[in-house]
């Protein structure tokens, strides 16, 4: 390394420092406080120095590394590591996943914190590979999702609350109703692409929720719907004392009362639901239906050109995708016992639009990767309050550096003519 | 010879603009008709006339099938490949560059292969029906694949190909749709001498083996004079030409079409 590229990142690193220091000067040193009357500015310039420090310290050595070319960091080798696992082996992979999901209630350190936040991943794992089908298959970008889960879980409770019918029945009507508003929100966006179909998208999502918040008498408005029925083992509720002429689950099974029964439950109903999820997806394409989403995705004047009807082909994707979007929303809302307006805001949507653009459009690992990631990191920084939306962000700047095309995003051809060999 | 295709008085105008002025001509069965034309004569605008991309301001368009006249005009959008069997390929090439080459010859088959699939219901329970339907249209891929030599190339991305193979896998995915017309728009744009030939080639084989009636624009005369059974010029949007490679090449006023009048 020669003189002249040191002073060069060195004079590059000062410049770095200035701009950090102009960013974190008022946002970190300008602390408001109140003191009596009236608010007062308290300066705070030994962490300002502290951070604009650390800033010209990062980029120097960052300058130093590049300078090297050795440019692999840590985080790309980890990555690029686990792509080639589950490009080569993505079946053991899979099989593996599977296993610790299925034996991972019963583990010895896991409590009912690690299960919320597992049931929690699930739910997002299984609305990422719903939306896989509409953004990573056929290319529509969905700014709207949340819509479709507000759709399934307001449809469940709804049901539910009023017919007293069982989660198993609620549930294909809440997909069924999703679905029907997949294909409503379809119809007006067909002829859009790109950044105008992503605004429509959006506007719908919104639309949705403002109308939950203001039909009050069928959504109860911004108080949300309560007492939404909990799911039953086949039949059998999770209740400590059972009502006259009906067994619970533990006095069937003869085991103690616990909470942790219903959870345990629950965390196997989302697992199911998401595995559903992934092997339709995974089925579905390899048929035709598939491979036009994947081909309208491609070029949609050359599958007019072919005679595929591309009507057909968005709708087909949007309802399919609205549908499992629904699904989750009915889990989401057995499980709460609880929905409001609140839960369904565009942040949502924005979380697994992330979740898949991050993963790697189309790659079904990926979301599962990116899920637990990106989650996963909110979650463990929970404690620190506000600093985990920072957490969430870098994690997204991290993989966007990185790994620009997600997680994943090798995509297998759905149809080999060689066979496996080559 | 029969006719396949006749062209009458197609009119169309973008505001003031006439791109194509009461155009008539007809193709003819088991024929190659090459339309030509210096830049701008409103050549490519024909071709999004007849497979539904713009809808004609005045005129009609006929797909005769045996004793039936269908009029173009009633399709557009896909109905054009889909019911009336009119292919095309494109100017700059539109493959599906992310899917493998046998995904895109599918793709081409994707009315059957979804009346097969049960609209997806049979696939899903993946019934014996339509795995079988699945290996017949896997065997007109390869079919196709052989006629052009790409067939080791099946699993790779179309968007891995060289110009030249993605050129005439373009054609044979038009191909596997069976058209009664297959329209091309510039297929030896950007080819090399050896390739051109290799065209030249594969669009007889076409029009004798699979008894097609290809309508093709091309700048590139050794094809155009290679290949064609009639010629049709056009400038400035109307038909100032019409007759056999050898009247064309004759005729004065496509010269002068080409090369400017004497003063």
């Amino acid at each position: 390394m020669e003189k002249k590229d040191i002073i060069q990142s060195f004079k590059d690193s000062l410049f770095t420092g200035l701009i950090a220091l102009a960013l974190f000067g008022p946002i970190v040193g300008l602390r408001t406080a109140s003191k009596g009357e009236g608010l007062f500015i308290t300066p705070q310039w030994g962490i300002v120095f502290l951070l604009v420090g650390l800033c010209i310290l990062g980029r120097f050595l960052i300058n130093l590394n590049s300078a090297r070319k050795t440019e692999i960091t840590f985080f790309s080798k980890f990555t690029s590591k686990f792509s080639a696992i589950t490009e080569d082996k993505a079946k053991h992979f899979a099989i593996t996943a599977i296993l610790f999901a299925a034996v991972f209630p019963f583990l010895p350190f896991t409590d009912r914190y690690f299960m919320d936040v597992a049931i929690m991943i699930l739910t997002y794992i299984m609305l990422g590979w719903g939306l896989n089908i509409v953004v990573g298959l056929a290319g529509l970008l969905d700014l709207g999702y949340v819509a479709f889960y507000a759709v399934g879980a307001y449809s469940y409770a709804l049901i539910a609350t009023t017919f007293g019918w069982s989660f198993w029945i609620c549930l294909p009507l809440a997909g069924v109703f999703a679905a029907f508003f997949g294909i409503l929100l379809g119809f007006p966006v067909l002829r859009l692409r790109g950044d105008y179909l992503a605004i429509v998208t959006l506007g719908f999502g919104e639309i949705i929720r403002i109308i939950l918040i203001n039909w009050y008498e069928v959504t109860n408005g911004p108080d949300g719907i309560t007492g939404i029925p909990r799911p039953s083992f086949f039949g059998l509720p999770f209740k400590r004392s059972p009502d006259e002429g009906e067994t619970s689950f533990h006095l069937f099974f003869n085991l103690e009362y616990s909470t942790m029964h219903r959870i345990i439950f629950l965390y196997y109903l989302i697992l199911v639901l998401a595995l559903i999820t992934n092997y339709f997806t995974l089925k579905i394409r390899k048929l035709p239906v598939g491979r036009a989403w994947e081909a309208l995705r491609e070029d949609e004047i050359a599958c007019k050109s072919l005679g595929v009807n591309p009507t057909n082909t968005k709708l087909t994707a949007f309802a399919i995708g609205a549908m499992f979007g629904g699904f989750a929303g009915s889990f989401f809302a057995t499980r709460q016992a609880f929905i409001s307006p609140e839960s369904f805001t565009f942040i949502e949507s924005a979380i697994i639009v992330a979740i898949v653009v991050l993963g790697g459009m189309g790659s079904q690992t990926g979301v599962v990767l990116a899920s637990i990631f990106l989650i996963g990191i909110t979650e463990m920084f929970r404690d620190l309050e506000q600093y985990r939306m920072i957490a969430f962000g870098g994690a997204m700047v991290l993989i966007m550096v990185f790994k620009p095309k997600g997680i994943l995003a090798n995509r297998k051809p759905t149809i080999l003519m060689h066979g496996g060999k080559k | 010879m029969s006719n396949l295709l006749s062209v009458e008085n197609l009119t169309m105008k973008f505001g003031g603009l006439t791109a194509i002025d009461d155009l008539s001509f007809d193709v003819k069965n088991n024929q190659i008709t090459s339309i030509i034309g210096p830049n701008g004569a409103g050549k490519t605008t024909v071709f999004n006339c007849l497979t539904g991309f713009y809808k004609p301001t005045n005129g009609q368009m006929f797909l005769h099938k045996e004793e039936n006249k269908i009029s173009l005009r009633k399709y557009t959008d896909f109905k054009i490949a889909y019911v009336a069997k009119v292919a095309r390929t494109f100017q700059n090439i539109r493959l599906f560059p992310a899917m493998s080459v046998l995904e895109n010859l599918l793709v081409a088959q994707h009315n059957e292969l979804m009346v097969a699939s049960g609209y997806s219901l049979f696939g899903l329970l993946n019934l014996k029906t339509y795995r079988d339907k699945e290996q017949l249209a896997v065997d007109k891929a390869k079919y196709w694949l052989d006629i052009i030599g790409l067939t080791h190339r099946a699993d790779d991305n179309a968007g891995d190909l060289p110009y030249g193979d993605q050129r005439k896998l373009e054609i044979v995915r038009a191909m596997c749709i069976e058209p009664r017309l297959l329209c091309l728009d510039e297929p030896a744009a950007g080819l090399n001498p050896k390739e051109s030939a290799e065209l030249n080639k594969l669009l007889k084989f076409i029009k004798t083996e699979k008894q097609t009636g290809i309508l093709l624009i091309e700048h590139d005369m050794s094809v155009v004079m290679g290949i064609s059974d009639h010629v049709v010029v056009l400038n400035y949007g109307k038909k100032i030409f019409e007759g056999t490679a050898d009247q064309t090449k004759k005729s004065k006023e496509v010269i002068e079409a080409y090369l400017g009048v004497d003063e």
